[in-house]
């Protein structure tokens, strides 16, 4: 083989290496690279023969592998140093200048998508997640006591001397605060206008167990408790601004309950401890003050007391849990004789969350669809755009375009796109979440502060850069693979092959997933609706509440506060309108009544269980006309008789206590041992509800209130007037009695039973938004689709008028395409909304998961959009010329 | 000023890299195509001569650099007189070649002080 003949197989061999290198690297330096090596080739046989030139064959392959490589991640070398940023941010920024329908849809998907799921991201994280406003919130307990060893409490307030024994306990508890909860009237100044406030009653070290220090002057002092403590008040930011909002205010002299409290500190706007309950919502208070006793002192068998503690930093939940069971035991053994009582930490956050989860579950899961469809119309936006950009991509590949740099432009541009609507959305989020608020269709909780925050917003930007990223992949590879010969393959039936399935199944799950959200959205709203319409045992429409408190610090004689209880009833029954006046002790739907325990010695009902025949029940105290004036229903018997008689003490139980004890006959004449006094039954009613709105809660005792000395009552006001509009009448009534009456917590009923329904209410407006947005989103993709297809099949479309087709014919071959789309999606979709069904079954109230009338009302209201989706760019048809058309082809 | 300049070119990064000064130093004394300047590297003998692939990126990022420049595209003598591509120095490259001739000598003097190297080792 002569020299030459093996300087040109060299040659070969060096330019196939080329191909290791980007092309970008070898269109600029290839050649010259092949020629030095030819060079080197011609002399390593001029020196050493063949050997020398395999070597260096060997060579060339392993530089070639080396430097290929090196070259080919150069670009992401000089992009990460930010060398290309610009230039590519520019070049994309100008290509989609050009292109202001694809941005103005893109951007607008996304701003109402990633817009609406930052709303709802806002609520439920500002509403129902983050109100722990304190240090290291994640080491906070609160303690319970585990009464069922007892009865049927498995969540009770402690016992003060389990306070004391857990402040001693030490180890892995830090800090251990116990804490009453008390309204009391409050007035700022001697004669000036009382007001009932919730004031805390805590050990003086609660500010440093939550961490947290007054804005203004000092916390508690560790001796400033027990029997001689100094009276020492805490102002909440929110009651100093209440009071005047004076910096003065410090070391002046409030009343409580009439007793005067000298004002050492106010805490800051943000300190919004909320107490967590034994039964019901956690609570706020307004001023905390000491006890004026020693816990350690106190009644072992009495719970009223929460017991709030502080764990070591980082100490696991598990660790905390047994340092309290241990202080448990130690409880049990000494004052229980052994009796089995417990006592368990939680979580604040945990008992926070928990009783919300399967609201969050249900949000969460749809906020995932939402985000599932969004991403899924934006990719199908970019692949309608790469389908347009086509050719530029085929004749700039033909041309030498790094297919790399192609796939990097696309995805440039979707992460352009991504941000800009991320952006928009957070606008669009912050201006939704303003909106909401002002509206207020939630009536929210801690509504001052539901406002998308700076995280919020990245979040929520950043999102929107990944889905553009995430959606522009697909039509990035499919770009890459452009070519000119795929191009001119294609060309005769422009827009059709596989692009068209890829979009198309695009729109199907579109269809699927917001199929899916709807039914959701339907079954929740649906539930909401039978919650509104549930029977609460009461009627709500026309009652006005109010509570009235009545302390004995300045109305020391029970006799006295029973005679202005009467002389409150006989004025408010006095305004016009009012058809009927009674009070209770406890409203329904409060979850505030007391509990204990009920026996009916020698009821037919009684099984020789003991635990079976004591059931835990709650007991309340009203006065006569209570049950008319709400509205119950009165099963058997009668009420409490407007007049009392001496040495009588007259019951009504509910339904259910009526049915365990007296299965078959009659509850009336019952005897009921009751606060060391025996009470007759006279009447049986249905409840009214004191926890949930759709069913029973414990069983229910009712006495009269007078028999037992109740002091402050809620009031119940039926009228026929609209009852918000009794309020003032009502108050300058109550006023004209004793202007030291405080009037407390006015309210209709209408209002008691909405706060009740709040939660359910928040997730309902959510999750309907979330859906009818999903719904939006799906519209757009086929409109979209249709749009797209009556452009790209116009040539066909024309032909077919030319030869005769009528217009109508035309537009139902375009809806029929459309329709199918829908019909395969509903397909895919039904399965889904079984899933969806199971996952809800937790949180839906008296409504199947598989209801057939919202789900078929789902399937109407889905069908008719996705038809006005297809049929107003179906319409476009009409607008066709066979002649012009086919003129331009 | 000028000393100002030049001293910001001895520190500020990035610094040449071995095949870079190289190739500076080969093209100092004149024009070359890329195998000349192999040649020239062989010749001076110090170091391993760099893999094709290895200066033909370093001639790219440095002409993107403008430490040289391309030159016409014409005949070589030592080729078979078949046509190759020429570089040339810029007056750049002569700057930042200058500077790290500075920067090994004050190394060189280091090391002598040092005692790592004695003057009769050179």
């Amino acid at each position: 083989m002569s020299r030459e003949r093996l300087v040109d197989l060299s040659e070969r061999w060096f330019r196939l290496l080329q191909r290791l290198y980007p092309p970008d690297f070898s269109d600029d330096m290839g050649t010259a690279v092949v020629e030095t090596y030819r060079d080197r080739a011609r002399d390593a046989l001029k020196r050493g023969g063949v050997i020398r030139l395999a070597a260096l064959w060997v060579r060339a392959l392993v530089d070639s592998v080396r430097n290929g490589a090196g070259e080919r991640a150069r670009p992401a070398v000089l992009w990460r140093r930010g060398g290309h940023w610009g230039r590519d941010a520019e070049l994309a920024t100008r290509r989609l200048l050009r292109a202001p329908a694809l941005v103005l849809a893109v951007v607008g998907t996304l701003g109402i998508g990633l817009g609406l799921f930052a709303v709802v991201y806002t609520v439920v994280q500002k509403v129902l997640i983050e109100p722990l406003p304190y240090k290291d919130p994640d080491d906070l307990y609160f303690v319970w006591r585990d009464y069922r060893a007892y009865f049927d409490l498995s969540r009770g307030w402690l016992g003060g001397t389990d306070v004391a024994e857990l402040q001693k306990a030490g180890g892995v508890i830090e800090g251990a605060s116990g804490l009453l909860r008390q309204l009391m009237t409050f007035s700022a100044r001697e004669g000036a206008d009382a007001t009932e406030i919730a004031v805390m009653i805590a050990s003086p070290n609660l500010f440093d167990v939550l961490g947290a220090q007054p804005a203004l002057g000092r916390g508690f002092a560790k001796d400033e408790v027990g029997p001689k403590r100094p009276p020492v008040i805490v102002l909440t930011h929110e009651l100093w601004n209440r009071v005047g909002g004076d910096r003065a205010i410090l070391g002046t002299t409030v009343r409580l309950n009439g007793e005067p409290y000298t004002v050492i500190g106010v805490l800051p706007p943000k300190f919004g401890f909320v107490r967590n309950a034994s039964l019901g919502p956690p609570q706020r208070a307004d001023a905390y003050t000491t006890f004026n006793i020693n816990l350690a002192e106190t009644n072992p068998g009495q719970g009223s007391y929460a017991g709030l503690i502080r764990a070591r930093r980082g100490t696991s939940p598990q660790a905390v849990a047994s340092s309290v069971d241990a202080v448990g035991r130690l409880v049990d053994a000494r004052d229980f004789k052994n009796k089995g009582l417990k006592l368990y930490p939680v979580g604040l956050k945990p008992d926070l969350v928990a009783s919300i989860r399967p609201a969050l579950v249900v949000l969460g899961f749809a906020g995932v669809l939402l985000v599932l469809v969004l991403m899924v119309n934006l990719a199908s936006v970019l692949i309608a755009r790469a389908a347009q950009r086509e050719h530029e991509f085929a004749v700039s590949r033909a041309l030498g375009a790094n297919g790399a740099a192609v796939v990097r432009a696309t995805l440039f541009e979707g992460g352009l796109l991504g941000l800009a609507g991320g952006v928009v959305a957070t606008l669009a989020a912050i201006w939704g979440t303003r909106t909401l608020i002002a509206l207020a269709p939630l009536d929210l909780p801690r509504r001052e502060a539901v406002a998308v925050d700076w995280r919020i917003g990245a979040t929520v930007i950043g999102l929107g850069v990944l889905l553009g990223l995430v959606a522009a992949i697909t039509p990035a590879t499919w770009a890459a693979r452009a070519t000119l010969s795929s191009l001119l393959a294609n060309s005769a039936v422009r827009g059709g092959g596989g692009r068209g399935r890829l979009r198309r199944a695009m729109v199907v799950a579109q269809v699927t997933l917001s199929l899916v959200l709807l039914s959701t959205g339907g079954l929740v709203v649906r539930s909401f609706d039978r919650l509104l319409r549930a029977d609460p045992g009461f009627q709500p429409e026309g009652l006005l509440t109010m509570r009235v408190p009545m302390p004995p610090q300045f109305i020391p004689k029970v006799e006295d506060a029973l005679a202005l209880q009467e002389r409150v009833e006989q004025a408010l029954r006095t305004i016009g309108g009012v058809t009927g006046v009674s009070a209770t002790s406890t409203l329904p739907l409060t979850a505030s009544a007391s509990q204990n325990l009920v026996r009916i010695p020698g009821a037919p009902g009684n099984t020789g269980n003991a635990d079976r025949d004591a059931p835990l029940a709650d007991y309340m105290g009203t006065r006569a006309g209570y049950f008319e004036v709400m509205g119950m229903r009165l099963v058997e018997g009668r009420g409490f008789d407007r007049v009392r008689r001496d040495g009588v003490r007259d019951a009504v139980i509910d339904r259910n206590l009526a049915r365990q004890f007296f299965p078959t006959g009659t509850a009336l004449g019952a005897k009921i041992p009751f606060n060391n006094q025996i009470v007759t039954v006279v009447g049986v009613v249905d409840q009214a509800r004191l926890y949930d709105v759709h069913q029973d809660g414990r069983p229910q005792l009712y006495v009269r209130a007078e028999d037992f000395g109740y002091r402050t009552l809620a009031f119940v006001v039926r009228t026929r007037r609209d009852a918000q509009a009794l309020v003032p009448e009502a108050r300058s009534a109550i006023r004209q009695i004793d202007p030291r009456l405080a009037l407390a917590d006015v309210r209709t009923m209408d209002d008691v039973v909405g706060d009740a329904l709040r939660r359910q209410r928040i997730s309902a407006v959510l999750i309907s938004g979330f859906a009818v947005g999903a719904l939006l989103l799906a519209a757009m993709g086929l409109f979209g689709i249709v749009s797209g297809s009556v452009t790209r099949r116009r040539h066909e479309l024309a032909l077919r008028l030319a030869v005769g087709a009528d217009y109508g014919r035309l537009v139902r071959l375009v809806l029929g395409e459309g329709a199918a789309l829908v019909v395969i999606g509903v397909l895919i979709g039904a399965p889904g909304i079984y899933i969806a069904g199971s996952l809800l079954r937790g949180v839906l109230v008296g409504v199947s998961p598989l209801d057939p009338l919202t789900l078929g009302g789902v399937a109407v209201s889905l069908g008719l959009v996705t038809m006005i989706a297809c049929y107003l760019p179906a319409r476009r048809v009409l607008r066709i010329d066979p002649a012009q058309s086919l003129r331009q082809e | 000023m000028g000393m100002d300049r030049e001293r910001r070119g001895v520190d500020a990064p990035p610094l040449l890299r071995r095949v870079e000064f190289h190739i500076l130093l080969s093209l100092a004394s004149g024009e070359r195509h890329g195998y000349g300047i192999i040649l020239d590297i062989e010749a001076r003998g110090e170091t391993a001569v760099p893999d094709v692939g290895t200066m033909y990126r370093a001639l790219s990022r440095m002409v993107e650099r403008r430490l040289i420049e391309a030159a016409s595209r014409r005949p070589a003598p030592d080729a078979a007189d078949e046509r190759r591509n020429y570089y040339r120095i810029t007056e750049a490259g002569r700057r930042v070649a200058r500077a790290e001739v500075r920067r090994l000598e004050a190394l060189m003097r280091a090391a002598r002080l040092g005692g790592l190297v004695t003057k009769a080792a050179k």
